[in-house]
Formats: structure tokens, sequence, C-alpha cells
């Protein structure tokens, strides 16, 4: 087999591992709340900043900083339910205002980020030993490996919290028959907040691992990663946790094996012209099985 | 609800409100007809009325027929771009590649209209994917037709006053279409099919007929626009015609207006546009913060926008509120 292709594919499931927990995150949100989160990206930025200015100013690696956001990354996102996403379901249409008012929240947190971070980009300086492993002549970056490590303990602890615990049972009890839930009296706004919250601080997390494993961030890119959070959670289906997963690695594969053979803006052009014919033919998503229409 | 009308009134009420729409129609020809010859800041005029325009024939698709196309900038970009490579590229003059546009923008929306089907977040995500995949489309076509990253220039085209008569001509043709979309029976079939469309589909409507002429509609201005702001400003390129911020600033300055009413866009547009330039021209990046809690504000304390929240305050002239 070829070199490059099998370098490809190897990087293709480190990033379709982090993709997979945009695609997870944005998931959890819509699968509860309803709520398409057009913020998304900018949130994950904004873990990438916290990753650097925890270790700028408090010397944390990105490691250890990682439970601090996630703690911080909740409280803003259960707060934020509050002020923004309860409100809405109150709205005559509630799926299109929720699309409007993320996407003024995205507008406003590129803005902030550009007013207290400046244009740059950055780049986190996170180095091991040694720098990275060779398998024959593929090449693994030692920080990629630990970020894949970091994905999968991720995914994992996710997959128990919503299989094996209760207030992830309840959590899917919501995606599955909002109505029912209410009547064995679980309070519906303090689960929704936490779910907000949940995915908010995995956001902050992914942005952690997205300033150890691609080479810079700015605040401009958090459009790109919400977007490739779409694809994910199409390719996934609407709405379901663990399908965004698959489609998290299956596109991270596609986008990886595209740039070997082409070039980036083609693995770009690849993942929207893949979300829309998914969308079209099978708009439950791959792996989907609810009908999440 | 118009419905409480008693029917006796509802010709009268029609009639009134057609007047409304007149008068107003008639400020606005008052206002951007002879502003060249007195005005100093043609630029001013010309942005309110594409920004009016843009609004206007957003509000078809979102207020009359219930979508929110996210993507709707691509249709500005198309329109940029075929009019810009048809002049540079092909020499066809001005007119005609105007004209290329509009075609342009057309037939891609065709082409798309299978996602119509589509509801709620699949269409808007959709139509967002749509935008972006022909941004990308564009950048990989040879760069001796579209200019590459460089864009495309047309110096040659240079006049400003003809480009403001043109995007005045665009203007008054997005306000007949929106005459026609509102107050012919299509008006009422667009209203019932937002309502209710499989009701709307028993009684008689023609759903998919009906929705395809106000998207048609939608697409062919903001193509028109785009090549008409590219001969204003004599350059194209990639990121500014597909920038989002373009169907972010349709969005906001129709929902700030209110969806559903013709008079709607043409307020929010003029007001919101006229203070963004105030604060412009001052802090060019709190431009965009201010933008994105604008439209916060907006769907959380005024969701049915200026006109919106005054037709449900009066509910009694709402009948008379084009």
């Amino acid at each position: 087999m070829n070199e490059l292709l099998l370098q490809g594919l190897v990087n293709g499931i480190v990033v379709g591992l982090i993709y997979a927990l945009i695609g997870v995150s944005l998931n959890v949100i819509f699968g509860v709340l309803r709520v398409v989160n057009f913020a998304h990206g900018e949130f994950i930025v904004l873990g990438a900043y916290g990753a650097y200015f925890a270790q700028a100013w408090l010397g944390l690696s990105p490691l250890l900083a990682m439970p601090l956001i996630f703690i911080v990354f909740g409280m803003m996102g259960y707060g934020l339910y509050f002020v923004l996403v309860k409100r809405l379901a109150r709205s005559n249409d509630p799926e299109h205002a929720s699309l409007l008012v993320m996407f003024g929240l995205s507008l406003v947190l590129g803005a902030l980020m550009l007013l207290a971070f400046e244009a740059d980009a950055r780049s986190l300086n996170f180095t091991l030993d040694p720098p990275f492993l060779m398998f024959g002549n593929i090449i693994l970056p030692t920080t990629k490996l630990l970020g894949l490590a970091v994905a999968v303990v991720v995914t994992g602890a996710l997959a128990f919290f919503l299989y094996r615990t209760l207030p992830g049972k309840a959590l899917r009890a919501i995606i599955m028959n909002r109505d029912a839930i209410q009547i064995v009296g679980v309070d519906l706004n303090h689960l929704s907040a936490l779910t907000f919250g949940l995915g908010l601080g995995l956001a902050g997390i992914t942005g952690i691992l997205v300033s150890m494993i691609f080479p810079s961030f700015s605040p401009f890119i958090g459009q790109d990663y919400t977007l490739i959070g779409f694809i994910v959670i199409v390719l996934g289906g609407l709405g379901h946790p663990i399908g965004a997963v698959a489609g998290g690695i299956l596109f991270g594969l596609a986008e990886q094996t595209a740039m070997v053979f082409f070039s980036g803006t083609v693995a770009m052009l690849l993942g929207f012209v893949l979300l829309i014919a998914v969308i079209l033919i099978r708009p439950a998503g791959l792996f989907g099985v609810q009908n999440s229409r | 609800m118009p419905m409480s009308a008693p029917q006796g009134n509802t010709e009268k009420s029609s009639h009134i409100k057609f007047l409304i729409w007149g008068i107003v129609v008639a400020a606005i020809v008052a206002v951007f007809l002879p502003a060249p010859l007195f005005a100093s800041n043609l630029s001013f005029l010309f942005y309110m009325m594409l920004w009016i325009t843009m609004a206007t024939s957003f509000n078809f698709v979102a207020g009359l027929a219930g979508y929110m196309p996210f993507g709707y900038v691509a249709f500005y970009g198309i329109g940029a771009y075929a009019t810009g490579v048809l002049y540079k590229t092909f020499g066809l003059p001005i007119p005609v590649a105007l004209a290329g546009a509009a075609l342009a923008g057309v037939t891609i929306g065709l082409l798309v209209a299978p996602t119509l089907r589509l509801k709620g977040v699949y269409f808007g995500i959709v139509s967002l994917a749509l935008a972006m995949a022909m941004k990308l489309v564009i950048s990989l076509m040879p760069s001796d037709i579209t200019g590459g990253s460089l864009g495309l220039i047309l110096s040659a085209a240079n006049d400003p006053v003809a480009a403001y008569y043109a995007m005045f001509v665009v203007l008054m043709g997005a306000l007949a279409a929106g005459t026609w979309l509102t107050m012919s029976r299509l008006g009422t079939a667009l209203r019932a099919i937002r309502d209710d469309s499989e009701a709307a589909e028993v009684v008689g409507v023609n759903v998919v007929g009906t929705r395809l002429k106000a998207w048609i509609m939608a697409t062919m201005f903001p193509a028109l626009v785009g090549g008409v702001e590219a001969w204003y400003t004599n350059a194209i390129d990639l990121d500014s015609s597909f920038n989002l911020l373009v169907t972010a600033k349709s969005i906001v300055y129709a929902m700030a207006g209110g969806l559903g009413f013709l008079v709607g866009p043409i307020i929010g547009a003029s007001t919101l546009y006229g203070i963004d330039q105030l604060i412009w021209r001052h802090f060019p990046t709190l431009n965009l913060l201010i933008l994105g809690v604008v439209i916060i504000a907006l769907m959380l304390l005024l969701p049915r926008g200026i006109v919106g929240a005054f037709a449900q305050r009066f509910s009694r002239f709402r009948r008379f509120i084009p």
C-alpha cells in the first residue's frame, strides 16, 4: 500500500476523533434542546485560547487544564442556558429562533476574541519527549497520539455517562420523548441547563485537543469548526450522540485521504458534498435509526 | 389575525393597504431617484438601496415561505462572479453581463430547489453548506477565468452613477416582485403554505409551484445585487463575495423591520444600515460585535421586528399594513 495513503489514513483517524468529539457535543445539545449551536466552533476556539493562557499564566500543561476548562465552560453553559436558550422555547418558531440566536452568539464571540486576543494565529508550545514515533515509514507525533488517547477516553466516559448513569439515561430519554420524561418527574430545566453545560464543557476540551494537534488557531477559524461539526452530525444522524463518533471518523478519513491526493480545498468540498448528499438521500444520517426529522 | 375582519371590510382594507404601500414606494422613489443630483455621499445611498433589496428579497423566502437560507450569500456571490466573468473574460457589455448574473442566480436556485423539501434546521444547514461549496468550486476554477485568489478588477467599466441607477432599477424590481408575491392570490397561497402546508395542499394550493415562484425571486435579486455591486466597486474577490456577513445583515435587517411584511425589510434596512454606518466608520471591529448583539437582542426581545410588534400592539391596524 502507498505510504502516503497510509499516513493519510492514520492522520484521518486522529483528526476524525477530534471531529467526532465536535459532533458528539453538538449532537448532545441538539438532541436534548433542539438547538443547533451555530456558535460551537467559537467555543472550541475559546477552549484553545483557554489552554494557551492556562499554560502562559498558570503554567498548567494542556492535560491539567482540561478539567479546569471543562468546569469553567460547563458553568458558562449552565448560565447561558437560562439567559439565551430557555426563552427560545416560548417563541413561535423555536428551531429558527435558536439558529438565529446562536448565529448571533457566534458573531459576538468571534468579535470578542478578535478584540481580546487580536488577529494573529497562535500555537501552543507543547511537545513531548520523544517528539514522534516511527512505525515503518509512518510518522506519528506523540502529541497526536496523546490527543488520540484523550479523545478516546473522553468519548468513552461520555458513552458511560449516557448509557450507564441515571442522569445520562434521563438525558437520552429527553432525546427520545420530551413530553413523557416530565411525567416521570424529571426537572427538565435543570437537566437541559446541565446538558448545555456538558456540551460546552466538551467543546472546551475539544478546543484544547485542537490546540495540541493542529498547528495554530485564531479568532476567525471558529466557523470552520462549526461547519465541520455540521457535516459530522449530519453524517452520523442529527441528535444521535454516538452516531457522531462514526460520522467524525468517516469524515476525518475522507478529508485526510482527499488531502493526500488532491488539496485541502477539495477535501473541504468533499465534506460539503457528502453533507448535502446525505441530507437529501438519507436525512436520518448514515447510522441513525430513529426518526430525527 | 386578519381573519377576524368582517367580510365587507376586507376589500376596503386591502385598498387602504395598497394605498399605503403606494405611498411608501413613492417616497422611496422620491428619495433615491434624484439623489445623484444633490447628494455628496452617493455610496451611502447606493448601499442603502442594496440592503433594502437584499432584505426585501430575503423576506420572500424567510417571511413569506418560512425558510431560513443561511447560504443566501451564495446567490450574491454567484451574481458578482457571473457579472465579472461575462464582462472581463468574455468581453460582454455590462447590461448583458448583469442579465447573465440574474440567469446564473436563478439557474443555481433551480438546481438547489430540491432542498426546499427539507424543513427547519436541515434546510438551514444544507443552504449554508451549498454556499460554502459554491465558494470552493469557484476557487478551484482556472484563474484565467475567475481571477484566482486576486479576484477580478472591472476598472474599465467604472461608472458609479450608472451603477447607482442600475441598483435603483433592481430595487424597484424587488419591490414589484414583493407586491406580486404578497398582494395577489399567490400571496394568499404563500401564507397558507407557510402556516400549514398540508392544509393548504388539501384545499388545492399548488404547494411546490407556489414556493418555487418565491424561491426564484429570492435567488434572482441577490444575484443582480451582487452583479451591480461588483460594477459599482469594480472589484470582485472570493472572500467578500461569499462573506457570511452578507447573509447575516440581510437576516438582521429583514427581521428588525419585521418578516412577512413588505414594509418590514425597508424600515429595518434603512434604520439599521443608517446606524451601522454611524458606528462602522469609527469602530470597524465593533461592527461585528454589535451585529451579533442586535441579532440576539432582536430574537429575545422583539422577535417580530418593529412592524410586527406594532401590528401586534395595535392589532386593529394590522390589516392595513402592507
